[in-house]
């Protein structure tokens, strides 16, 4: 197991907190918090050694979605695929009306 | 696979089963209700810690869904999950009580007990069966066992408690999964590489034809929300853990000279009629029984010397008012996998024969009898025939048996002069309100033994011993079980084998002193107010049960 920690300089508000996922094996859970600091994502990941992946999946996603929010991932052994699949179905959890 | 349940997450479960727009999640994932113990032992935490917990109507019909997540830590039940299901179900206690009828439903994906939380895995299950006994005086707990990992272990002995139990046919159902009989019992008992033999063993199909599953559901939606509609409209009860006198018959009619096959024993199933059993008390004999700390402190705290019975394996005895009970074990015992003391099939039965029989004895009177478990249970029985016959359900009937006799009044107090492992403990133990243990070296409690648990977390033992280091719940010395708070008193000074006569009146007075101390209590709600459950032991369930609160009728 480790723990990884970055921050992005992104400016676009969320209006509410959203959850999607489970810690399931090569699966991810990822919550979404609203914030008015700095942008965090906090990583518990199964896999240990891949921090530089994890800042290229990420530096991605906000590079095309600039969004200002505290982030939490407990990750359990997915592939940078299922990381943004994840990452992309929170913002449509978002979007969602209900 | 259209419309698949068994695909679906546990949320998604939930949710799938609750008409539109009546669903709230209490103490959901962004409650920050994780367990403290994962992140210790290098394991990724789930944010709901594997537990949904889902309030809202089916057909109109209030109803809460808890849904356990099969997919994260194989549906392990720890300290947190299981403080989440038993507040919510305390909740739905309550509401019922008030006359705001709500049906419980439990979805079942679960390997029982979370072993990387043990002791904490163990504890919150009896709570769970706790609650559910007191459930069924109101309304049917339903059960739902869907599949791919099923229902075992202890979360088993939960299932057989269940008013009515629904499975697909990709679900399996057993005490003990095959790993651990073949770890334990070796691969001549049990070959967990075959899995025709683990499907025709304790697939739904077969489950279904001896009593152990009551019905049987395609994996759709629509066809598990209709199964789940009929039970709230019909409120069937199997009575799965009241069938005591059928199984003891059953049981005397086992042949045990050879092994037991599945068409047999379907045969023999069937052609049981159930006749009146009763275990009568032990008396003194001539013959030494077979050594163990249980049998040695049974027989001091009842003087019956050289104690025997017809169930030679089970113990019990009046002495000052008090019913003790034991379970001992016969190095000559029929059953093999019983000869250490292990609670198998007899001894499930046979105590909650002698457990009804008390209750049912003191029934009018307003004073209830005390009933002492002298725990010594180095575990369950691991073998092939327990879990074709359902040695789950015998341990689920003495669990149901002792819990329905504190709930009547009975003080229930354990001495713990022995193991107290695992489904044994879970049978004969769990469900006291006061537990009274020797600080003795040589006692293990624990959930499964370091072989079988470093096997099934895919740990060496020498991590696995490492772990124990830092969560106390992992650990197998009582000194460390202390840490949990769960303990009434851990008795200093005198040791497991040390039963002598100064002793043995010490150890009657402690055990005055606890019942003294109950003043009416019949729950399990000690364990969590002692003054180390506050201030570390049971931390974590608090604040669960403070947030479940919370969150209830907002």
């Amino acid at each position: 197991m480790e723990k990884l920690h970055f921050n992005f300089d992104t400016k676009d508000a969320i209006s509410k907190p959203v959850h999607v996922g489970v810690v399931a094996s090569g699966d991810l859970e990822v919550i979404f918090r609203p914030t008015d600091k700095e942008t965090e994502v906090n990583i518990v990941t199964g896999s240990d050694g891949f921090k530089e992946v994890w800042g290229n999946v990420l530096q991605r996603f906000f590079d095309r979605y600039p969004i200002q929010a505290d982030i939490e991932i407990n990750d359990f052994g997915s592939t940078p695929g299922v990381v943004n699949l994840r990452l992309t179905q929170a913002l449509e959890e978002l979007k969602d009306e209900k | 696979m259209k419309n698949s349940f068994v695909e679906l997450h546990a949320r998604e479960r939930a949710l799938s089963l609750l008409d539109a727009k009546t669903a709230r999640e209490i103490v959901g994932p962004l409650d920050n209700m994780i367990s403290p113990h994962l992140e210790p032992q290098n394991i990724v935490p789930e944010s709901d810690d594997g537990i949904v917990l889902m309030r809202g109507m089916i057909n109109g019909n209030n109803v809460l869904v808890v849904s356990i997540e099969g997919k994260f830590q194989g549906g392990g039940i720890g300290e947190v999950s299981g403080a989440k299901i038993v507040a919510a179900l305390e909740k739905v206690l309550e509401e019922n009580k008030q006359g705001n009828t709500i049906y419980p439903i439990i979805v079942l994906d679960t390997g029982g007990v979370r072993l990387q939380e043990a002791n904490y895995g163990l504890l919150s299950i009896s709570e769970i069966q706790n609650v559910v006994i007191a459930l069924k005086k109101y309304v049917p707990v339903i059960g739902l066992v869907p599949g791919r990992v099923g229902s075992f272990g202890g979360m088993s002995i939960t299932a057989s408690i269940l008013s009515y139990l629904i499975a697909t046919n990709k679900a399996r159902i057993a005490l003990n999964g095959p790993e651990v009989i073949e770890q334990e019992a070796g691969v001549r008992e049990f070959d967990s590489s075959d899995k025709d033999l683990i499907w025709d063993t304790l697939g739904t199909k077969q489950r279904s034809k001896t009593g152990l599953v009551d019905e049987v559901v395609d994996d759709t939606v629509d066809s598990i929300k209709d199964a789940i509609v009929n039970e709230i409209k019909t409120k069937k009860d199997a009575h799965r853990t009241e069938n005591v006198d059928f199984y003891l018959s059953l049981l005397n009619k086992l042949d045990l000279s050879k092994k037991l096959d599945i068409d047999s024993y379907n045969k023999l199933y069937q052609s049981v009629v159930a006749t009146k059993h009763e275990v009568p008390a032990a008396t003194a004999g001539n013959k030494e029984g077979t050594k163990s700390r249980g049998r040695l402190w049974f027989e001091k705290l009842t003087g019956i010397e050289n104690a025997t019975s017809s169930i030679s394996t089970v113990l019990h005895a009046q002495k000052d008012g008090k019913e003790y009970i034991a379970i001992v074990p016969d190095s000559d015992n029929k059953f093999p996998r019983v000869r250490e003391g292990e609670v198998g099939l007899q001894e499930g039965f046979a105590v909650a024969s002698i457990v009804n029989k008390i209750v049912a004895d003191d029934k009018d009177k307003t004073v209830k009898r005390p009933i002492v478990l002298v725990v010594d249970v180095p575990s369950q029985a691991y073998g092939y025939q327990e879990e074709l016959i359902g040695i789950h359900v015998a341990l689920g009937s003495s669990a149901a048996a002792y819990a329905k006799a504190r709930q009547a009044g009975h003080p229930v107090i354990d001495f713990i002069p022995g193991d107290a492992v695992s489904g044994g403990f879970l049978a004969h133990g769990l469900q006291s309100n006061r537990m009274i243990a020797l600080d003795d070296d040589s006692i293990t409690i624990q959930a499964m033994s370091k072989a079988s648990a470093a096997r099934i977390t895919q740990r060496t033992i020498a991590e696995l011993e490492e772990a124990t280091k830092h969560v106390p719940a992992m650990a197998y010395d009582v000194d460390n079980y202390e840490k949990l708070g769960a303990l009434y008193k851990l008795v200093k000074g005198i040791g497991s084998w040390e039963a002598t006569d100064e002793n043995v009146v010490k150890i009657k007075q402690l055990i005055n002193e606890a019942i003294t101390s109950l003043d009416g209590d019949t729950t399990l709600h000690f364990r969590y107010q002692t003054p180390i459950a506050k201030a570390s032991g049971r931390k974590a369930t608090l604040a669960v049960r403070k947030l479940v609160d919370e969150e209830w009728s907002k």
